[in-house]
Parts: C-alpha cells; structure tokens; sequence
C-alpha cells in the first residue's frame, strides 16, 4: 500500500471495448513509460503510466482491459469490471475517458452509456473517425455530447491530432471540488433485464440518427476521391447500412474461403512456426557464443576455484539459458503482433475454433498453443486471451506438452544415435515424427483431460466463441514492437529468477561435496585434466546420489543412474540433459561435441546389468519420455501464477510424468521383445 | 421459427427477437444482435462453424450454437 502522506495524483482509466482503439490512445498519453501491472491474484493485466509531460497534466493513466458491458460474462470481466469501480492498488478513478468507435458508434455508446448512467465522470473520446469519413459520414461531436450528457473529443489515437483538446476537457474535470461533490458511481447492471438491454438499444439508436451527418465539406480532394469510390460500389450513399469495410470483405473472400482459407491459415501458421526456428537460430547460436565467451573468460580470470566455477559455470551459464530463448520470443511475438494488428488473427481462431472445440478447447486456444513450440512460459502468458475461465486452464494445462525448442537439442542428439551420420534427410524425417506424435499425443491427452473435466480443471463456464473480426488494415509496427519487448521482459522477469537460481542449485549439487577431487593426471593436457576433475567431481556428487537413490525407478526402463542424474539436471531446463550426459560420460572435445557424446554413448555399458546402455530401445524411450514429462520448473511456477493456486501445476508434474514413465516403460518393453 | 443459424450465404434477414433461456443470450444482444437490425451471413470457418455475421458495418463470428438463440423475422 502506497503511504497516504504522498501526494495522489489524479487517476484517469482509459475504458472501452475491444478494438475501439483505447491502447493506441494509451500509447499517445504515455510516450514511452509506462509499467504493465496484474491486478492483484489474478491474470487481469492493467498497463499504467503518467501523463507525459508535455500535455501539462499531472496524473496517473490507467489502460484497462477491453469489455462490451457492465455486465460481467466471466471471472475476468467482473475483475475488470469491479476494479472500474475500486481498482485495490490504484483506488478509485477520479475520470473515465471512454473510448467510442464513432464507425462502430452503434455498438460502442452501449458501455459508454452504462458508465454515464451509472454516475461515473466520464468524457467519451470519439476515435476511428477517418474510417467513418472515408463513407462520406461524421459525428456532430456537440449533439453528441448534448445527447450523453459528458464531453465528447475527436481523437486520432494513430497521428495524435485531438490528444490536446481532449485533454484540455479533462482538466477542468480533475478539479478537486468538483470530485467531492460527486456522488460515488453505483452498480446497477448487475443482471440486467432483456428488456433495459433493448431499451438502452432503442435510445443509442435514436441518438446515432441525430448525431452522424453527411460531410458537406467535400473540397478536400482525397475525400472527394474516397466519396466517389464509395459511389461506385454504392450508388445510393446512405448512412446505416450494415455492409462492414468493402476491402476487408474481399479479403475475406480469399482468407476465410470454405475451400482455400484453412490452407491459407496452415501456410501462416507454418511460416511463423518454421521463422521461431530459421529467423532465430543465429542470434541464439550468438547468446550462446557470448555466453560460452563470458563464462571461460571469466573462469580464466578467477582461476580455479570453487567461486569461480559457480560464477562460470552457475550464474553466468545459468543467465545464458535464460537468455538463448529471448531471440524465439522475441520474434514470435514479433509475428503474432503483425497478425494480430492486420486483423488476421481473430479470423484464425475462428478458422480452428470447431476442431479445438471438439476437445474443450477454444478457438483461442491456438495462438498460445503454437507459442508453446517456442516456449512454454510466454505460451502459458498468451493464454489470458482467452475469456472463458475453463478454457484457458485447459489450454494452460497442456501447454508444456507441446514441443519447446529446449527439447531440440535433446532430441537432435538422441536421433543422431538411431541415425546413420551419412543419411542426415533420415534424422530429420524422424525429427518430424517426434513433432507430429507429440502433437497427437497432446491432443490426445487433452481430450483425456477434458473428459476429467471436473475432477482436474476444476472449472465450469459454458463454452462460447463470439470475437469481433476487425477490418483489415496495415499494422502499427511501432506498437507491435513495442509489445513485442514488453513480452520478452515479462518472459525475462518471470522465467529468468527461477531458472537462474535452479542453474545454481543444479550446479552445487553437481559440484559437491567432492569439490576437488583427487585424480591421475600425469601425461595429460591442461584442458583434458579439467575435464576428468569435472566428470570425477559430478560422479561423487550429490547429484549423483540423488541419481542413486532413483536408481529403481531407472532399472525397469533399462537405464541406469547416470541417465537418472541427467534427467534431475534437465528441470533447470532441457537441454541441459545433454551436457550433463557430456559430464558424466567424460566427454572432453568441446569442439565436437555431439560425436564425441555419441562415441562414447556407443560404448557405454548399464553399470547394473553388464549390458550396452544405450540401445534402440533406450534411446526411443528416452524421445517418448521427452515428449510428455512436465520437466521444466520454470514452467511449474508460471503455470501456478497464472492459474491462481497449486493445484494444475501439481497435477501437470503427476500427470505428465506418470504418462512419460508408462509410456516410456511400454516402449522400451516392447521393443526389447521384438529384438531391437 | 428461422433462426441465424439456418442463414444461406450472403442472405440478408432482419433480427425479430432473441432467445433469452440460451446461456449467451445477453452478450448476443450486447455485441449488438438486437431485434430489428439486418444481418448477412458473410463467412463462415471451413467447418462450417463459426459463423461471420455482417452487422452495424462489422463482422461478428458465433458459433452455431450461439446463432440458434438469434430467431428472424
């Protein structure tokens, strides 16, 4: 709680529906600072910042989350709806600006007049009025005004123009005597009737009729242009058609053909499925060479010893892999932010909505699905745009089942031992088949899941997919760029911690007690006695204890404790598994590394059984294992923020790792006993 | 009883009334599905499910089961 002895600012919310332009508006009151915030024990998010100085306000701005009404239709909206009325980390707003599409005029005034009738203080910011010019048409912003009862300003959220008069409307309002006197706003929409609904219809109708005159001022060449084009396509130019944007309806008739637009939706999907992985693979070769630069320089600065190994190998590792999926992130939500901005998104989800639905999911399920190919912590965040409570957890609950990058490595390594190194076209058709079956398999285990429904979820909300799909229109690059890091911080802000610390507790843990261990090193080189130090010291470890310990659990599997070690290091994060397995099998070329991983998997034997380790078998219980073990701890501790308790993150681990075993288990078995 | 659901491609109709015992009644009227306004089935998902309605100058996509509780006159 903020002490009461600092000055308050004046608050002002920015509210309105989807698609009525309130962030762009937010973004043109902000400049550049500004904070995103959670309201408090949910996975509403608030942005929030000051007024620029430049507009010569002094007070908080407050950009809620986009809702048709007062009255709530899920957990979420009453969140948002309730906060309007006392936000408990910002109080409650001195002013509502509300945002109203003045080509949506119709639809939008139904909030706007909730608001006023409910005694908010509120000035309407009339927006999107270049697209209501390019029909001839425009609001008399007076007689709208008159006909609320509040201030109305024509903004245009993208130039700027009108940011000044609004706010020149808004500070007489703030003004301190003016707020006591004013009653506080009640509630009264709670569950509103049939009846009030048409009603307030029937009244915005009649307003839109007064208010939207024909522009007589058409000396402006480009609206004379705009007017005769419109002309053409309608003859008889007459306001209160209901035909959306012209373009954006024969646009439609490629991208949402029956026939062509679920082609078109799967080649837009796989170039930015395929662009997480082409487009972001040098910067992330370049983290990892920096990283891998920082950490020996750092260890060749320090010397040897055990503080410069936790700095090397701990902290500075520990920050680089955190920091290698930054360029995938960032790039796709670089994508989606281009796609969403265009329009298209919308039409995807509804493109896949029926498919999805089938198996509890939602339409909007698919964005954060596909973000869970990158990784699963920004997927798990995307997840909130879906507004149905017991969709999102659904989709929350099977993010981690799709194939993150981090597996990559541990994959690429396990194929290249089934593979002949001379057939690489064999490694990466069986590549695709670990893609695609652990696609299946999470479709799979979702439809499990939903059928448990109410013993797992936990949630019941009936299932609904009403989305506006917006006209199509060239996308803000600075916005989405803009979002695009604001993501990639929130990834940074929430995975990093907890990835970093779990690098450092997987490295005391592989680092002691034995933490300069004795060993023969005559007639070695410098390099290579380091290395056999490291694979001595992790081999009497506490890591390998532990490895000890779950050595039954590894034996029915065919594996053996080392693997069992491996698998205790890839919670910090997947792809450890194979330097781990470098460690322990003593692997010192670090130039090439993944034959020599590969020589000497070949010639490991199971400690328990005398038998090779690593066999066909093995190995494809390995994939199997991968594909469906909730590994990632990170992941566990942003699936229980963003769901609000224990509860789904415990049952992911229970579940996905019970899974991984039988499944694995059942796989090594049987093709033990058709002799591979 | 035609209902929106039962709309062909690019056929108009005028709104009479909505079904208020359908659980999503009340965003149907809220997004603007009110009785007396015009709307053309424009679009719908190669599944056949969604829906895009054209309605006040935009595109609104339901579900199916959502377009039943939305009766024409």
């Amino acid at each position: 709680m903020k002490t009461a002895s600092l000055v308050k600012l004046h608050l002002i919310t920015l509210v309105g529906p989807p698609n009525s332009g309130k962030t762009t508006l937010f973004n043109q009151l902000s400049g550049k600072n500004f904070k995103t915030v959670n309201y408090p024990g949910s996975t509403v998010e608030y942005s929030t910042c000051k007024i620029q100085s430049k507009f010569g306000i002094d007070a908080d701005v407050l950009d809620s989350p986009g809702i048709i009404s007062l009255n709530p239709n899920s957990p979420d909206e009453e969140v948002s709806i309730n906060s309007l009325y006392n936000h408990p980390e910002f109080g409650s707003p001195h002013l509502l600006v509300a945002t109203v599409d003045a080509s949506q005029i119709s639809r939008h005034l139904l909030l706007a007049k909730q608001l006023i009738e409910s005694g908010f203080n509120v000035i309407v910011a009339l927006t999107m009025n270049d697209i209501l010019a390019k029909r001839g048409f425009e609001v008399d912003e007076n007689k709208l005004g008159e006909e609320l009862g509040c201030g109305v300003i024509k903004v245009d959220g993208r130039s700027g123009r009108g940011i000044d008069k609004l706010l020149s409307c808004v500070k007489p309002k703030l003004n301190d005597d003016e707020i006591k006197e004013r009653n506080s706003p009640h509630k009264v929409f709670e569950n509103i009737s049939k009846e009030k609904l048409l009603g307030i219809y029937k009244e915005i109708e009649r307003i839109e009729k007064n208010v939207i005159v024909e522009i007589k001022n058409i000396n402006a060449p480009n609206l004379l242009q705009a007017n005769e084009k419109l002309k053409i396509l309608n003859p008889t130019l007459k306001y209160g058609s209901n035909r959306p944007d012209e373009l954006t309806l024969k646009i439609d008739k490629y991208l949402l053909s029956r026939r062509w637009g679920l082609v078109f939706f799967f080649l837009i999907m796989a170039f930015t499925f395929t662009s997480i992985f082409w487009l972001a693979n040098p910067f992330m070769e370049l983290v990892d060479e920096l990283f891998g630069y920082l950490s020996t320089t750092a260890a060749g600065f320090l010397g040897h010893t055990w503080y410069s190994d936790l700095i090397a190998d701990g902290i500075i590792s520990g920050t680089g892999s955190v920091l290698v999926f930054l360029p995938q992130i960032l790039i796709l939500f670089l994508i989606l932010g281009l796609l969403e901005d265009t329009g298209y998104l919308a039409r995807g989800a509804m493109l896949i909505d029926k498919p999805l639905s089938k198996i509890g999911l939602n339409g909007k399920s698919f964005v954060p699905m596909l973000s869970g190919f990158a990784c699963a912590i920004p997927a798990i965040l995307a997840a909130r745009t879906i507004s149905n409570r017991r969709e999102r957890l659904l989709t929350i609950f099977i993010i981690p089942l799709m194939s993150c990058s981090a597996r990559l490595p541990v994959y690429a390594l396990l194929i290249a031992f089934l593979t002949p190194p001379d057939k690489a076209w064999l490694a990466g058709i069986a590549l695709a088949v670990v893609y695609i079956s652990s696609i299946i398999g999470s479709l799979i285990v979702a439809a499990f899941i939903n059928k448990f429904n109410k013993k797992i979820i936990n949630a019941v909300d009936s299932s609904s997919f009403i989305l506006e799909l917006p006209a199509y229109r060239v996308p803000k690059i600075k916005n989405v760029i803009r979002n695009s890091f604001e993501n990639a911080k929130q990834y940074i802000y929430r995975a990093g911690p907890i990835i970093l610390v779990l690098s450092i507790a997987i490295w005391f843990l592989t680092y002691f007690p034995n933490h300069s261990p004795e060993v023969n090193t005559t007639g070695l080189s410098h390099e290579e006695a380091v290395h056999l130090i490291k694979a001595e010291r992790l081999s009497t470890s506490y890591a390998s204890d532990l490895g000890k310990i779950i050595q039954p659990v590894m034996s029915p599997l065919g594996m053996d404790w080392r693997i069992g070690v491996s698998l205790i290091a890839a919670f910090a994060a997947r792809e450890v598994f194979v330097s781990s397995l470098a460690m322990i099998f003593k692997v010192t070329d670090e130039d090439n590394l993944q034959s020599s991983i590969l020589f000497a998997m070949k010639d490991a034997v199971n400690e328990e059984t005398g038998k090779p380790l690593f066999t066909v078998p093995t190995i494809v219980g390995l994939i199997v294992f991968f594909i469906f073990a909730m590994q990632c701890l990170s992941t566990v501790a942003v699936s229980k923020k963003e769901t609000g308790g224990w509860r789904i993150p415990i049952l992911q681990i229970i579940i996905f790792t019970s899974i991984a075993y039988v499944f694995s288990l059942i796989t090594v078995n049987l093709l033990n006993l058709a002799g591979f | 009883m035609k209902t929106a659901s039962e709309l062909n491609f690019g056929e108009r109709a005028i709104i009479s009334d909505v079904d208020n015992s359908h659980p999503s009644f009340r965003r149907i009227l809220e997004i603007g599905f009110t009785p007396g306004q015009e709307i053309e089935l424009v679009n719908s998902s190669s599944f056949n499910d969604p829906l895009a309605f054209a309605l006040r100058g935009t595109l609104i996509a339901i579900r199916k089961h959502e377009a039943d509780c939305i009766i024409l006159s």
